[in-house]
């Protein structure tokens, strides 16, 4: 029964969420939904209202409007219990450079009240998984950025919540520290872990993320799966064909099959790709049985999708807001 | 070359002069200007030097202001570039070391002149008030001038040759206690001991020591020419010792500053961990305040040294006694008594300013002011937490205080009523709040702000402490009640914790969790 009210209650319900600073106004009716067990991206540009919207789920920052809940739990009513469940990673390195790793995780470990047997062995845990147990007795100071990144996610999950809040996670580690940190937290989400993740490398977001909200100048642009997000915004759905070998004539020849509306050659084309736009009559499966019988050698055919990066820059407004 | 010192000097001058903070600091100081003068005229009525004592108020006043500077203010000039991971940059930008060391500690030294300069006029109504000379006022302010030159460019090198500016200003602090407390230690340790256990040619080398630092001696330059009947030299023997000094300071701090800057070594582990096991040791279930406790006050490691230092201290002054032909057992007589007393309270109130105005600069410092509050507990409880590490850490100077309160309780009951323990106690503990106050504001400023602003406090509190403590006590003896100065201290400590201290806690919480939330 328990298990049940996990898995339908959302892990972050954001309702009507307001924030004003010094007369600017950083959060106007912000309203959307995380469920658990899923890993949300939360994508915007500088200055738009993540950081704001992240510390007050984590109870950071009391707003001046709105409601928010996590797992139920009223941020405003219960931030105590709210912070149990909860493990929030800032964007900026936020350690204790005087400690070594294992005394930074005990520390931590001890904040929220793990006994020392249950932080040896939760230590020796988070360790093994961010890939830092080697490290252990080394001050923090002492190590490499993406190292101190890598202990900041694992002092995050000392205390095994249910929700991490991660802010910028990747922010100036390079590419190889950033791929193994996207590999952790496939991981996390593997283990059940609810996953917030506030970013810009949108590439990677996409891959990576269930679910995304798009916030620019306070608001809410798009809130949802990552797939409709992706979807083609025209209105008929358009499809990707590679061929093997390059041909002549093809385009002419796909044009004439029955229900398509038009075919092009995309930019930078080698012969072999084209776009395909279908009548809405005609579903995908029609359209391949009859392009079969074309006789061409096909390498693949999927639904065009637009890329984060296009549906980002569609949905966002140029220029950083004053 | 030119441009980038011309480029860092302005740049660091718009920046103080946009910063509200040293306005402020400017206007507290013109306020214990008029407090001082009110005092010394109150304190000099009806003689004919009222004007001596105010000048000699603010002369010492300038003196302590000038030697916290040196470990708060000046000391930070390089390391905060360090602290901050832009020392690279700067040097990137093309900036030479001589640009970085003339760029960035002459501008502070040039705004804390201007603060000698605008007391100047006010000073000369100390001519009118009488007992001083304008010969006396301006060499006085040539040799302070001296005096923080000399500091600004030690807390230069401390800074150069410190990774961090709290290392630099423990350095700092070191450099500055010697220089006042070894010719002392010197002297009266010569005296002490029998001069068949001290070689002629080592006791004749110790004997120069109190008189090459001597030469650079502030206060003895100042008590030379206060005296009315000396002869006025304005650039005295102390101003050119001084300024050969600290260009010599200033010099090897621009030929270290690349020396001492490189970047720190990567990937080695931090200490032998049965060694770092001991002396750091398992998180207590009151995290924070074993972080306190371990990691911002120093910990066992200093908590032992702490306590032995106290007792070479303490034996000292027995060493001291005795060898003057006071030997009475434990117990420590007169003069002797009341010196050890004033040493151990003065270190517990140096001890309790540097942690108030560092605790929590130090989370704030370290940006990790957020993650300690997203901790599942409230920000009051953290801030206890931090209070009780520092308390722990406060034990051995307080027990050597309660040692010789004990052993030299005559001595000390002679020179020093309940009323002014009382008083202590209550400025203390003024004073930390307003430290940590201010340390949520000014950082690195906090130390010699709160110095300002706790000096003309005490005045203020302490007239209500005497009244409040003559009533309690005539009160409790109408009623035949005993320990009559028990209850007093108690009566005065609950009125100033509710009418004082508890707001400036409640000021505390609130810019704390407002702090937290960046």
């Amino acid at each position: 029964m328990a298990e049940d009210n996990t898995q339908t209650i959302p892990a972050i319900s954001v309702t009507n969420l307001s924030h004003a600073f010094k007369g600017h106004q950083a959060l106007s009716q912000v309203t959307f939904c995380v469920m658990p067990r899923t890993l949300h991206g939360f994508v915007g540009p500088n200055g738009a209202g993540k950081t704001t919207t992240l510390k007050a789920i984590c109870t950071l920052l009391k707003p001046s409007w709105g409601e928010i809940q996590v797992f139920g739990s009223s941020v405003r009513a219960d931030p105590i219990s709210v912070r149990r469940r909860i493990g929030f990673m800032p964007d900026h390195f936020s350690m204790y450079r005087q400690m070594t790793v294992f005394e930074y995780l005990d520390f931590f470990a001890a904040a929220y009240g793990l006994q020392v047997k249950q932080r040896d062995q939760v230590i020796h845990d988070v360790l093994t998984l961010t890939d830092m147990d080697g490290r252990r007795n080394d001050l923090i100071s002492s190590l490499s950025r993406g190292m101190q990144q890598r202990v900041s996610l694992a002092r995050v999950l000392v205390h095994d919540p249910d929700l991490l809040l991660l802010d910028e996670p990747a922010s100036g580690l390079d590419p190889r520290a950033r791929i193994e940190l996207m590999e952790i937290l496939r991981e996390l989400r593997r283990m059940g872990k609810t996953v917030f993740i506030s970013s810009h490398i949108l590439s990677e977001l996409a891959e990576l993320c269930d679910s995304v909200t798009i916030i620019d100048r306070g608001q809410v642009k798009f809130s949802g799966p990552m797939d409709v997000l992706l979807e083609s915004p025209e209105e008929l759905p358009t499809y990707n064909l590679r061929l093997a070998n390059v041909y002549d004539n093809v385009a002419a020849r796909i044009r004439e099959l029955p229900g398509v509306d038009d075919v092009r050659e995309p930019e930078f084309a080698t012969g072999r790709d084209f776009n395909i736009q279908l009548a809405a009559s005609l579903s995908a499966n029609d359209f391949l049985r009859s392009l079969l019988t074309l006789d061409l050698p096909i390498s693949s055919f999927s639904q065009q999708r637009r890329h984060l990066n296009q549906a980002f820059m569609d949905l966002t407004t140029r220029g950083v807001r004053t | 070359m030119i441009s980038g010192t011309l480029t860092l000097f302005n740049w660091t001058l718009k920046m103080d002069s946009k910063s509200i903070y040293p306005h402020i600091i400017r206007a507290v100081f013109s306020f214990i200007m008029f407090f001082s003068i009110s005092a010394a005229f109150v304190d000099a009525f009806g003689t004919s030097r009222t004007g001596l004592r105010f000048f000699e108020t603010i002369c010492y006043l300038n003196v302590l202001l000038i030697t916290v500077s040196g470990v708060s203010y000046f000391v930070t000039a390089v390391t905060e570039e360090k602290d901050a991971g832009t020392f690279a940059l700067l040097r990137l930008a093309g900036m030479t070391p001589l640009s970085i060391t003339l760029g960035k500690s002459t501008s502070r030294l040039v705004s804390s002149l201007m603060l000698l300069v605008i007391q100047l006029p006010f000073t000369f109504l100390a001519i009118t008030l009488g007992g001083v000379l304008w010969q006396q006022i301006i060499a006085s302010y040539i040799a302070l001038a001296a005096w923080m030159i000399l500091v600004a460019n030690l807390a230069l090198f401390c800074s150069v040759r410190c990774a961090t500016s709290g290392r630099a200003a423990g350095l700092a602090g070191a450099i500055l206690g010697l220089i006042f407390v070894l010719p002392n230690v010197i002297v009266n340790g010569l005296a002490a001991f029998p001069t068949r256990f001290v070689p002629v040619v080592i006791s004749d080398s110790l004997k120069k020591i109190p008189s090459a630092i001597g030469t650079i001696d502030i206060f003895e330059r100042l008590r030379g020419l206060l005296q009315t009947d000396s002869a006025i030299v304005f650039f005295g023997q102390q101003f050119w010792i001084s300024i050969t000094v600290a260009t010599a300071l200033f010099m090897i701090s621009t030929l270290t500053l690349d020396l001492w800057s490189a970047p720190a070594q990567f990937g080695g582990p931090s200490e032998i961990p049965s060694i770092r096991r001991w002396s750091v040791g398992r998180s207590w279930r009151l995290a924070v305040m074993w972080k306190e406790f371990l990691f911002f006050t120093g910990g066992r490691s200093f908590f032992i040294v702490k306590l032995i230092g106290g007792g070479l201290v303490f034996a000292w002054f027995f060493v001291w006694q005795n060898a003057n032909g006071g030997v009475d057992g434990l117990t420590l007589r007169g003069d002797y008594a009341w010196n050890a007393f004033e040493t151990f309270a003065g270190l517990l109130a140096i001890e309790v300013l540097l942690y108030s105005s560092g605790c929590l600069f130090y989370e704030i410092r370290q940006t990790t002011q957020s993650t300690l509050a997203a901790l599942p507990v409230s920000g009051v409880r953290i801030l206890l937490e931090k209070a009780g590490g520092c308390l722990i850490a406060l034990i051995p100077t307080a027990f050597w205080l309660a040692v010789t309160a004990y052993c030299g309780y005559e001595g000390i009951a002679r020179e020093c009523s309940m009323t002014m323990v009382i008083s202590y106690v209550i400025l203390l503990c003024f004073s930390s709040h307003i430290a940590v106050i201010l340390s949520l504001y000014t950082h690195w400023a906090a130390l010699p702000l709160t110095i300002l602003i706790s000096a003309p406090a005490f005045f203020f509190l302490a007239a209500p402490i005497l009244g409040l403590t003559a009533v309690t006590t005539s009160l409790a003896r109408s009623q035949h009640i005993e320990s009559t100065l028990l209850l007093s201290a108690i009566v005065n400590m609950f009125w100033t914790w509710l009418f004082v201290l508890l707001p400036l806690q409640l000021w505390i919480r609130d810019r704390w969790n407002h702090i937290s939330q960046f």
